[in-house]
């Protein structure tokens, strides 16, 4: 394929060809319509110039000639036998005292008469010519008193001449005639610059008529392209108006019929996505009604635990420890519900980062076991209990999966806030990578089931995302894993996110008269 | 009031009967003594003939809801009122703040945490000293337990009175909304700056002369807020 196209596209005509294949349609109808109409006025005027011109010569030939032998007729009779050189220039003056304008040249026993209009002599008589008049002839007619009359065209200093010439009888004067063409040929190229003018009009016309038609062709075909655009870009609402050309109208209704179908189709799957997600939502919620009873008394069974029947207790122990799990699973499920409904929101507050991982350590009694590096002193706007969320599923990862030592490295990038959460344990496996932030993902199957409800780096990834922040997973060249939260340090929240709140009725801009004056320790 | 010996009186206002009977056995366990109303008509009835120290609200109710109980509550009385909310990014928060809780718990909850908050809630009206201070027509009676504005009392629920004391003590410092949470609703850390911004915003109407113009309960942007005595 590619051999032969290169072959082609060498081939010089081949090679237009396929480029005027290729060109838009309205560059072809263009051409194609100025082509038809150039073969069409071309030839129109070639055959339209080549029959006047034929016409008109052969007109003013014949009005010369036969002028001519009637001239010559009447005047060779009034000649003596053998005239003198004096006789003979005075009847090619009358000769060529004509109202046709043509001179006369006559000659007899090496007498040459001119009719004396300039330059012309026997020699401009072409020599053809001379001998067809000197030559005897066969075939022209033998009447006594008939002679045959030769003729041809000439051109002589640019002014074409039609030249005559016949010799009167065997032993009489030669005579020749010229006639100027000049008339005719300026007639003739006028006519010609008519047709040229009128062709080139054609042309134009060709040319406006083309774009015209290419235009009302296009337009449509324009308009379903931009409509297929749009359907594209998931607008499943367009449609086309059904009008013009019978194909085109053909073609419109068919897009949309198209259109229609995958608009129906969508709407069936988004339908069928939206109960399903209502469903998990509904279902999470309806859950959390007796979890919070059974919450409520757990504690009471726990406290009691201690004091009941050995045989009871881990039981009781059980169903504690198996409320609370459900509670975070439930939990974990209904935050995922409300980002995939987008009704999750940020309440934004200005917060140390410093303190506020240092308490996020401190609550879970991880401080023993995390090395902090995050220097005091980082104020960001972010909803304080989202990034408490991302950090203790950050940090609880490490410190469950990875190994000792767990550093927390907290840092001021540019406008964002970068805090890398990396340990000493073996690294994420490569496959495993990228789908650490996936739902319900666990690196091992086999993984034991108490290891967390698979949602934590995804709802974490979720809350980075919704303060228009990443979380990146990569490893270590030296081994262990690293986390990296990137926030952005200010105004936080995602732009267009429907839902963003931003910490209740908190008076800002300049609209506010409350505005702090003087320095606040 | 509240009885001697810190047994509080507390009224649990919850539909769902499970609920309502797991959280009355688990706050009768951290010792309250707890009346339960399982819809917002009876929880009034109740709240009138009990006087509890403090209201447990829940937000979703048959009949009126938890909103609109709190707000006939308030019209009267500026005893502590905690919500139980389905979700703490819900618009329940908000709605419930701007009708006068003090403060909210997300379900499902746990008995500690909500004994905590309970606690916090009823320390706010304790007494701490005796001085008297004055801001312009303001006239805050820690002796007392009072708040007069031109002579005349206000009616200010535990915790804004809380959140007076704590501005006033500190006049001209800035205090954060974290500062504040800690100070005043007594969150371990990282509490909702919502409930701050909410208290504020109940605070001015009652004792500024334009709540929408503050001149003593002023914001500092990128902090939080501050107490400035009139010049």
């Amino acid at each position: 394929m590619t051999d032969s196209s290169t072959a082609s596209r060498g081939k010089p005509g081949t090679g237009l060809l396929r480029r005027l294949r290729t060109t838009s349609l309205r560059i072809r109808l263009i051409v194609v319509f100025a082509l038809v109409a150039l073969v069409a006025a071309v030839s129109v005027s070639g055959i339209a110039y080549w029959l006047n011109r034929d016409a008109v010569l052969k007109r003013t030939q014949d009005a010369a000639l036969s002028d001519f032998r009637s001239s010559l007729d009447r005047t060779i009779t009034d000649l003596p036998l053998q005239p003198g050189c004096g006789e003979l220039q005075t009847a090619a003056t009358l000769m060529a005292d004509t109202g046709l304008q043509y001179d006369v040249v006559l000659e007899q026993n090496g007498c040459v008469a001119n009719s004396a209009r300039g330059f012309i002599s026997p020699a401009s008589v072409p020599r053809t010519l001379v001998t067809a008049v000197t030559q005897p002839c066969s075939y022209c007619a033998s009447d006594a008193g008939q002679y045959h009359l030769f003729w041809q065209r000439i051109t002589m200093d640019g002014i074409p001449y039609l030249v005559g010439g016949t010799q009167v009888q065997p032993g009489g004067p030669t005579a020749y005639m010229f006639k100027s063409l000049a008339d005719e040929r300026s007639d003739l190229d006028s006519l010609a610059w008519s047709l040229s003018i009128a062709t080139l009009l054609a042309l134009v016309g060709s040319v406006l008529l083309a774009q015209l038609a290419a235009t009302t062709v296009l337009r449509p075909v324009a308009r379903l392209g931009e409509a297929a655009r749009q359907l594209g870009a998931g607008r499943l609402d367009t449609r086309l108006e059904i009008s013009g050309a019978a194909e085109l109208a053909d073609l419109s209704q068919t897009f949309n019929q198209t259109a229609e179908a995958l608009q129906a189709q969508v709407e069936e799957l988004s339908a069928r996505e939206h109960a399903s997600r209502r469903f998990v939502a509904d279902m999470s919620h309806e859950l959390r009604t007796p979890l919070t009873a059974m919450t409520a008394v757990t504690d009471i069974l726990e406290d009691e635990a201690d004091t009941l029947d050995p045989m009871i207790a881990p039981a009781v122990r059980l169903v504690v420890s198996e409320t609370r799990r459900l509670t975070d699973l439930v939990e974990n499920l209904m935050e995922v519900t409300r980002f995939d409904a987008g009704t999750a929101k940020v309440v934004l507050d200005d917060v140390d980062v410093s303190d506020l991982i240092t308490s996020c350590i401190d609550t879970r009694a991880w401080l023993d076991a995390v090395e902090l590096d995050a220097p005091r002193g980082i104020v960001a706007r972010v909803d304080p209990r989202r990034v408490d969320v991302v950090l203790a599923n950050l940090i609880g990862n490490a410190l469950k999966h990875g190994g000792s030592p767990v550093r927390v490295q907290v840092r001021v990038e540019d406008t964002e806030l970068v805090v890398r959460v990396s340990d000493g344990g073996p690294g994420i496996p490569e496959d495993v990578l990228p789908h650490v932030f996936d739902r319900f993902f666990k690196a091992d199957a086999a993984r034991r089931r108490s290891e967390g409800s698979g949602l934590g780096l995804s709802i974490a990834s979720e809350n980075a995302r919704i303060h228009g922040g990443t979380i990146t997973a990569a490893n270590l060249p030296s081994g262990g894993a690293c986390f990296t939260l990137r926030l952005p340090m200010t105004s936080a929240v995602e732009p267009g996110h429907p839902l963003a709140a931003d910490g209740g009725p908190r008076p800002t801009g300049p609209a506010d008269p409350d505005r702090p004056k003087g320095t606040s320790a | 009031m509240r009885q001697n010996g810190g047994v509080s009186h507390l009224l649990l206002i919850e539909d769902d009967d499970a609920i309502r009977t797991g959280l009355e056995l688990a706050l009768t366990r951290q010792g309250h003594q707890v009346s339960a109303a399982a819809s917002g008509e009876d929880g009034l009835k109740l709240f009138k003939e009990k006087r509890p120290d403090l209201i447990v609200l829940d937000v979703m109710l048959p009949g009126i809801d938890g909103f609109e109980v709190c707000r006939r509550i308030r019209r009267t009385d500026q005893l502590p009122i905690i919500l139980l909310t389905a979700r703490s990014d819900d618009i329940d928060v908000v709605v419930g703040l701007e009708s006068g809780a003090d403060d909210y718990v997300v379900k499902p909850v746990q008995p500690r945490v909500l004994d905590a908050r309970i606690r916090a809630v009823l320390r706010r009206g304790e007494r701490e000293s005796t001085d008297s201070l004055s801001y312009g027509d303001v006239v805050i009676d820690r002796s007392a337990m009072t708040v007069t504005k031109a002579g005349q009392d206000l009616q200010l629920t535990p915790t804004e009175l809380r959140l007076l004391l704590e501005l006033s003590g500190r006049p001209g410092q800035a205090l954060s909304r974290q500062q504040l949470l800690r100070l005043v609703w007594e969150h371990d850390y990282l509490g909702d700056s919502r409930l701050v911004d909410a208290c504020v915003q109940r605070l001015r109407a009652k004792v500024e002369d334009v709540p929408s113009a503050p001149t003593l309960i002023r914001t500092v942007r990128g902090v939080g807020y501050r107490l400035d005595p009139p010049q």
